[in-house]
């Protein structure tokens, strides 16, 4: 009886021994969890938005020739002869690679610091072209000469000043609840943008 | 590719690729269209469901994973065929100036690159299917995949029917 209680407290002090183990193994695997979950993420985000940019700039990391079979590094539209160039490989890899970098990086930051950048990031993407595209209404109808808010950096004052107010005003609470909508936001979004810039096959 | 080319020709070699893209796109899309339909569906309240339902297999962390391969194959085999597209359909499809068509292929690579996006967290969200916590968001990016899957398929075919397989 006596070696059975002192087996047991034996066990007991063993289980004990382990606890502050365990529950680091625990917290270790719950940030490591986090850290995928923000990868992920903002994978899903941050592609959306550097393929949407990469597209209507016109930013390859490499141009393919189908006709000649060749691969030429970056923007590289070639001779008639070469046949029709093939960026949209080259939008995607770069995507890609700039998507991971910046998951990468996003996972370095503490997810209240992170919320608050997505905001900031987020709200400057929508404004930017919404910006643009009032400036070029403003821009046709004005009877005076409004050249100027045809540069693509005009608009980019009151976004930029838009989202800091957004990042900055935003409650982390309603940071965090809005942070995995973005990947529905953003992707519909660029969905958006690049669907309007193909009205020209609608509309011939 | 030498070697493929030697045994059959360059035109069989487009076919097979094409028919396999299709082949793929079928599957992927029974499957993302069932796990869509069953996360919109509201869940069965009474006990005994019955045996052998679908519902616990389509909503399981293996079947996103299938999903996702599925979709990361389906992606690559259509980046393949996009070459003959490029140089064999496309062009001809601007000279007989099937421009609806153009524009809804162009469109067609944003969709299936938006999906891609979504991928990690998709797979990242079905990591749990019990769990609450981002339930709503895996509800919409899967409904977002199904759109981009059917939207590849109706456009693909399109383009197939103007200069493909059996066209």
């Amino acid at each position: 009886m006596t070696q059975t209680l002192d087996m047991h407290g034996r066990v007991a002090e063993v289980a004990d021994y382990q606890a502050p183990k365990r529950a680091s193994a625990s917290q270790a695997a719950v940030g490591s969890e986090s850290k995928l979950a923000i990868f992920a993420i903002t994978f899903g985000i941050a592609f959306a938005i550097l393929y949407t940019l990469f597209e209507r700039w016109n930013w390859p990391l490499f141009t393919y020739h189908p006709a000649v079979n060749r691969l030429d590094l970056f923007k590289a539209p070639g001779v008639p002869e070469d046949g029709p160039p093939m960026f949209w490989y080259g939008w995607v890899v770069l995507s890609a690679i700039s998507a991971t970098v910046v998951s990468l990086i996003a996972t370095a930051f503490s997810p209240q610091a992170l919320q608050r950048i997505t905001v900031f990031l987020c709200v400057l993407a929508g404004l930017w072209p919404i910006f643009y595209a009032l400036a070029a209404v403003i821009d046709e109808q004005a009877s005076f000469n409004a050249e100027f808010l045809r540069s693509v950096w005009t608009p980019g004052v009151p976004a930029l000043a838009g989202a800091l107010a957004a990042a900055y005003l935003v409650s982390p609470a309603s940071a965090a609840r809005v942070w995995t909508g973005w990947l529905m936001i953003m992707p519909i979004g660029g969905l958006v943008i690049l669907g309007y810039s193909l009205k020209e096959y609608f509309l011939k | 590719m030498d070697s493929i080319l030697s045994i059959i020709s360059v035109q069989t070699l487009w076919k097979i690729s094409l028919f396999l893209h299709f082949v793929v796109a079928v599957a992927l899309l029974a499957a993302i269209t069932l796990q869509a339909a069953l996360v919109l569906a509201p869940s069965p309240q009474v006990a005994g469901a019955p045996a052998g339902s679908l519902r616990p297999l389509l909503l399981a962390a293996p079947s996103a994973t299938l999903i996702v391969i599925l979709y990361l194959v389906q992606a690559l085999l259509g980046a393949w065929v996009y070459v003959k597209y490029r140089t064999y359909v496309r062009i001809p499809m601007e000279g007989l100036r099937h421009w609806w068509t153009v524009g809804a292929f162009e469109f067609k690579e944003h969709v299936i690159t938006m999906g891609l996006a979504l991928l990690p967290a998709y797979w990242y969200f079905w990591r749990d299917p019990a769990s609450q916590q981002h339930s709503t968001i895996r509800k919409w990016v899967t409904v977002f995949l199904a759109f981009s899957v059917w939207y590849g398929l109706a456009v693909g075919h399109v383009a197939n029917d103007f200069r493909g397989v059996g066209s």
